[in-house]
């Protein structure tokens, strides 16, 4: 009892620093207990606005480690296809960006907030608008489910949470305590989400590409063709260790897929649109 | 007939860019004669029947070999791995100067920049290019007329699984 008091004041002493009077005689200590537990679930829980802050952290420096290829056009596109798929979703007003990073690597990110990266090394993989809207809608759904906010979540300490306050997400991203968790952020690409929510992530995508007119079988028709690629090239690695094997993804989407998409089953994969505006004209 | 190709050709109505590759059966797959439950089957292939795909339509891929073709459900499909696939081999790889590594994971990666465990775990942030990145984001209306010139129509479809 005297270490739970002890902690119970210790914590007070944080959130009520500013407080002028520190008579501890007539301390009703349940209810400071209390009071301690929502300051800290106040603090973790994180609102849209601290959500895009953090997210355009982890964008500068996914940015930071691979820059934007240099191809206006290239980028306009997936912008106007990624967009396009957005409003088919429960967030649609969130500031959605999409990009392509000049990387050879076969990967795509997600960030807090609407940032969404594909790497030039995997949108060659592609064959059509469809598959490049399968991918998109995949990472998508990570930010709609606030995938990696969780994965932050559990991989930060908890002092570092308890110290994302407002005022630490609004200083201007100058604050350490925001640069701790914008790295901690960062470090989520490198070890990878949970496996259900990659699950989760390829179940809703492939339904967002059927709302928005696509062939709903795009994002398994590249997973498809990353299966066939060379496991020990060193372009695939990251990607393959931080997901759920392709033969699983690809046997779970084949079993709740079927019977789902009667009515969309022959929307357009717009395979010649795509390679028109990524520069490579009518195939 | 030119002109109806070339009038076809410039209205993008060419059925299929698709490039397809070798693969082989997973499980026991009916060869159908069209793209279709309910179409006819031709025969059953066994497992590990290898394949040449011509192309794919939805959940169906098109297919050949020596002595039969037809279609089949394309996840009762896995593509050959370690051959020169047909599917990464559409031109975009040499347009956009995607060299083939060929390094082995194993090798350390030396470079300040790129997206490897190590270089992810390390990196320095960059806002000049989130700024320059954010030049390119779209509308909502933009989205929209680019969607409608793709003739794409927006569906109701519920979230598999009892998502939400």
């Amino acid at each position: 009892m005297r270490t739970n008091q002890t902690i119970v004041m210790l914590c007070l002493l944080g959130a009520m620093l500013p407080a002028a009077a520190f008579d501890f005689g007539n301390v009703d200590w349940k209810k400071a207990a209390e009071t301690v537990k929502k300051v800290q679930k106040a603090n973790t829980d994180i609102d849209e606005p601290q959500e895009i802050t953090l997210g355009e952290g982890i964008a500068s420096n996914l940015l930071g480690a691979a820059p934007l290829l240099n191809n206006p056009a290239v980028q306009q596109y997936v912008n106007r296809v990624g967009r396009w798929l957005t409003l088919q979703t429960e967030r649609p007003d969130l500031p959605w960006q999409f990009g392509v990073l000049d990387d050879n690597d076969v990967n795509a990110f997600a960030a807090p907030g609407g940032y969404v990266f594909i790497t030039k090394g995997l949108l060659a993989q592609m064959n059509s608008e469809a598959e490049l809207a399968g991918v998109l809608a995949h990472e998508i759904s990570h930010v709609l489910r606030k995938h990696h906010l969780q994965a932050i979540k559990k991989g930060a300490r908890t002092e570092l949470l308890a110290d994302l306050t407002n005022e630490a997400l609004k200083n201007n991203g100058k604050d350490p305590r925001l640069t701790k968790l914008v790295s901690a952020g960062t470090e989520v690409y490198a070890r990878g989400l949970d496996k259900n929510d990659e699950f989760e992530a390829d179940r809703m995508g492939v339904v967002i590409a059927a709302r928005a007119g696509y062939d709903p079988y795009g994002l398994p028709a590249v997973l498809q063709t990353l299966q066939s690629l060379n496991p020990s090239d060193s372009s695939v690695a990251l990607m393959f260790k931080t997901h759920p094997a392709l033969a699983d993804r690809l046997s779970l989407l084949d079993q709740e897929m079927t019977d789902h998409f009667a009515n969309q089953e022959n929307q357009p994969d717009l395979g010649p649109r795509f390679f028109q505006a990524l520069g490579l004209g009518k195939k | 007939m030119k002109n109806i190709i070339a009038l076809c050709l410039l209205l993008g109505f060419v059925s299929s860019a698709w490039a397809g590759g070798t693969a082989y059966t997973i499980r026991p797959t009916e060869l159908k004669a069209k793209p279709y439950t309910d179409a006819q089957t031709l025969t059953t292939l066994p497992p590990r029947t290898q394949v040449e795909e011509l192309t794919r339509q939805g959940s169906w891929t098109q297919v050949k070999s020596t002595s039969f073709s037809g279609w089949v459900k394309m996840l009762s499909l896995q593509l050959e791995s370690n051959v020169q696939n047909k599917r990464g081999d559409n031109g975009l790889r040499s347009l956009f100067n995607v060299a083939s590594t060929g390094r082995s994971s194993s090798t350390v990666t030396t470079g300040i920049r790129g997206l490897s465990e190590e270089q992810l775990k390390n990196s320095k942030s960059d806002p000049q290019a989130l700024q320059a990145a954010k030049r390119y984001a779209v509308s909502r209306e933009v989205a929209q007329r680019y969607a409608a010139e793709g003739k794409l129509h927006a569906q109701s479809v519920d979230y598999l699984n009892g998502g939400q």
